[in-house]
């Protein structure tokens, strides 16, 4: 490693193989892109209320679809909300909670000068960037990018699907793209973790934050390379004339199916869920420990219900096609085996419980974030069992009520904990402190309107409102739900402008922000013994580790209430 | 801001009544089994959340940080905490989970499963295609696939009201998904493979059939209507079909990519 050596700019901040140097990279990445998909969100809100009317001047209306008159036409709201889900989940959450959280904290909590691969790790972000700089052409083609939603089922998504345009091939290309850079990272992940951690740190000793991206890591590279084979025989259909995955009366050669792609991308798609949210939860956890001021309850139960989940997510997948026509013993199979999820995550629930339970609660910004992950995730997690039960699945399956009860899980719960590590690590990545009177500001004005969104898409799923539907004024039945739809539109836009809050908090902290002290927190992770900015190698030595993650209140602590992982507990 | 004006004053007008909407009204045999399972699960996790909520209040502020308060060290790992956080597991799994499986698999059993047998059903196959429904009805011989195959014009399906219709549905291009958020029942078409399904209607009327699976840019307007008939209007109506119903061959434009002839031999068991 170059450590002492002058190194240029290019190598520094560009081609750097420094963790937190990727890991900023990835943050850069993540929060452009969150940007970028929630601004299709403020346009898909719009179409949804005003249908077939020119975009306003704060939607860019002088800029976009200009050759539609500035109207958002159903082939537009396709692509929107299909780029929409594929940008929110893959190119948003995955960057901010794996790609910068897991490359700045893994090596840092665990006492690692860097990653193992610190090569595979710059590797790993330009091939997402690479796969970033796809996506964005798909957005230039011609007839527009990919619009068969962010599932891509076929035949639709292949060229019997009658969407016009190599859309679908970019999308594809760009997410096996994507694919190859996470299983770079996950591969990496893994080996850091099992080979990398100072002495003493046990297994249980990791931040319950490295456990949750421990496990996402296992989860993606089990999984990944699934969707990557799913995908490449569906670029194949798309551009070699393979129909792999076409059938019925537009198949010209027999033996297709589409249902073989329902089931490799459920393979992995219901495991991505958790490989989302794992991280949130154990950042979660480990913040709601610092703000209580005392250890994360039942830490190892936590730990251990987290590696259940992880588990059962693989097998579970099936409860997606409820209404695919799917075998009645294997149908009440995945929904038996899916139901078995609610024992973990009940325990683990109750243990964030016991964590605030006779804690002392300082409600810093992060904690805020924190606890509103409580809120949703319980939220999202009860309004499983609705989709997790093949009765109710069979009317609520393909509805608003799928939307918003997965929004609550993927994007409130993973989006919050993102927001509550970013305030959290701040002062560490940037060596500056945010304002936390903005930081509450943002947590109010994302908080409820949120709830105003999402809650009220599944009282619409409810009331029969199926999804991607461009006009919903085409149904009768529908009409009841339209006013409640332009209440959330105006809420959309609360939250939506409330992220500017953020960006603003952001820069200014980032560029004028109080420089923070060494352990603004007082936390107990090996990451806040460091002093910013942290060097090329982390540690000056190796540090040796005697307490878990979370000693806070210890009695035998006299003049402080809390007592870092590498410091021997003195009595 | 004229508009925002107007979404404001649209959005009030129906904000009292936003709160609880209800499911489009049941007009099947079994929905109310689908209603149930909701029901029963709305009330027990309103409970639970309701209790998290209230402890998170609770704990909010009386253990806020303050001057003179300070937090207990407790790491949760003694075998009560254990034990105790484990039976909370399994009170949740044993009060929600198992109960609604136990009413899914009766409801399965006794209802969407249990497929009716005997001489008075109606069967129908069903077609969809972008963007549209096809149906076909057996005609006089009971028998689908021969000459006197009843096809009503597209969109258009009819069946008779208190009498068991049993579905068979094959797409012609994409996936598709045949929904009836008035009888609370769905089921994907999928290309090359025939799905089945059955429903009874209670009561006479129109209702909408809607396309619940994304199948293009059309999707949003992939609707059809489905008509409950008294016994004696839908014999009418098959008759009125058999009398000036479209023919086979003259079914579908040359320039749309329309099979002339579809349908096939009903499958006894899928």
């Amino acid at each position: 490693m170059s450590d002492n050596q002058e190194q240029s700019f290019w190598s520094k901040y560009i081609f750097s193989t420094d963790h937190k140097v990727i890991g900023k990279q990835f943050l850069w990445l993540g929060i452009f892109f969150l940007l970028f998909g929630g601004f299709q969100a403020m346009l898909i809100r719009w179409s949804l209320s005003n249908t077939g009317e020119p975009l306003p001047w704060w939607l860019l209306g002088d800029f976009l679809y200009q050759s539609d008159g500035g109207i958002i036409s159903p082939d537009t709201y396709n692509q929107l909300f299909t780029m929409h889900g594929t940008i929110m989940i893959f190119w948003a959450i995955t960057p901010i909670l794996i790609g910068a959280f897991g490359n700045f904290c893994i090596p840092l909590q665990i006492g690692a000068p860097d990653m193992v691969f610190p090569k595979l790790n710059m590797i790993s972000f330009w091939t997402m960037f690479l796969a970033s700089v796809v996506l964005l052409v798909s957005y230039l083609l011609p007839e527009g990018t990919a619009a068969g939603g962010w599932t891509s089922y076929p035949p639709l998504s292949t060229p019997v699907g009658g969407i016009p345009g190599q859309g679908q091939v970019f999308w594809t290309l760009s997410l096996t793209l994507a694919g190859t850079s996470t299983l770079m990272g996950a591969i990496n992940y893994i080996t850091t973790i099992v080979r990398l951690r100072a002495p003493g740190m046990e297994y249980f000793k990791m931040p319950l934050t490295v456990w949750g991206l421990f496990l996402t890591s296992i989860l993606n590279a089990l999984f990944v390379p699934i969707i990557a084979a799913g995908l490449i025989i569906l670029l194949l259909d798309n551009v070699a004339g393979t129909q792999f995955l076409i059938a019925g009366g537009k198949a010209t050669i027999t033996g297709g199916d589409p249902l073989l792609y329902q089931h490799v991308f459920w393979i992995f798609g219901h495991p991505e869920v958790y490989i989302l949210i794992l991280p949130a939860w154990g950042v979660v956890s480990d913040l709601l420990s610092v703000f209580a001021r005392k250890p994360a309850f039942g830490y190892k139960a936590t730990a251990i219900c987290m590696c259940a989940i992880t588990t059962l997510s693989a097998v579970v997948w099936g409860h997606h096609m409820y209404t695919t026509g799917m075998s009645p013993l294997l149908g009440k199979t995945f929904m038996f085996l899916t139901l078995l999820i609610s024992i973990p995550s009940s325990i683990f629930f109750f243990n964030w419980l016991g964590t605030l339970w006779r804690g002392s609660l300082k409600f810093e910004t992060p904690m805020l974030f924190a606890m509103s992950v409580m809120w949703v995730f319980g939220l999202g997690g009860l309004t499983g069992l609705y989709n997790a039960t093949i009765t109710s699945d069979i009317y609520l399956h393909d509805t608003y009520f799928v939307v918003g009860h997965f929004h609550y899980t993927m994007a409130a719960s993973v989006l919050f904990g993102g927001f509550a590590a970013i305030y959290f690590w701040f002062p560490k990545l940037f060596g500056k402190q945010m304002n936390s009177a903005f930081g509450k500001v943002h947590f109010w004005f994302s908080f409820i309107p949120l709830n105003l969104v999402f809650f009220n898409m599944m009282v619409m799923g409810y009331a029969g409102h199926h999804r991607r539907i461009y006009d919903p004024t085409e149904y009768e039945f529908l009409a009841p739900v339209l006013g409640l739809n332009d209440f959330m539109t105006i809420s959309a836009y609360i939250l939506g402008a409330a992220q500017c809050v953020f960006i603003a908090n952001f820069v200014y902290s980032l560029l004028k922000g109080k420089v923070a002290e060494k352990n603004p927190w007082k936390a107990a992770t090996l990451e806040w013994t460091l002093d910013a900015p942290i060097p090329h190698g982390n540690f000056a030595s190796v540090p040796t580790v005697y307490n878990g993650p979370h000693e806070y209140s210890h009695p035998d602590l006299k003049d402080r209430d809390w007592i870092s992982q590498s410091e021997p507990m003195s009595s | 801001m004229k508009i925002l004006n107007r979404l404001i004053k649209k959005t009030t007008s129906v904000l009292p009544g936003i709160w609880f909407l209800d499911p489009p009204r049941n007009v099947s045999l079994d929905g109310y089994r689908i209603d149930n399972v909701i029901q029963y699960t709305d009330t027990v996790i309103t409970i639970y959340f309701g209790i998290v909520v209230l402890a998170m209040l609770y704990f909010i502020i009386k253990y806020r940080s303050r001057p003179g308060h300070s937090a207990v060290y407790d790491r949760g790992d003694t075998k009560k905490h254990v034990a105790i956080s484990i039976a909370m597991g399994l009170l949740v799994f044993f009060s929600i989970d198992v109960v609604i499986e136990g009413m899914s698999f009766r409801d399965l059993k006794e209802a969407f499963w249990n497929f009716p047998t005997g001489s008075d059903i109606v069967r129908i196959e069903v077609m969809p295609q972008q963007f549209a429904w096809n149906f076909r009805y057996a005609g006089e011989d009971g028998v689908f696939g021969t000459e006197d195959d009843l096809v009503p014009s597209q969109n258009q399906m009819h069946i008779p009201v208190d009498k068991p219709v049993i579905i068979q549905i094959a797409p012609y291009d994409v996936i598709h998904s045949f929904y009836l958020p008035n009888f609370r029942v769905k089921i994907d078409a999928t290309p090359g493979m025939i799905n089945t399904m059955w429903f009874q209607a209670t009561e006479t009327g129109k209702f909408e059939i809607a396309c619940a699976e994304l199948c293009g840019n059309s999707h949003y307007r992939m609707k059809g209507y489905l008509t409950v008939d008294s016994e004696e209007d839908y014999n009418n109506w098959l008759q009125s079909l058999e009398e000036e119903g479209l023919e086979d061959d003259e079914w579908g434009d040359e320039d749309e990519e329309i099979p002339i002839r579809w349908g096939w031999a009903w499958k006894e068991s899928i």
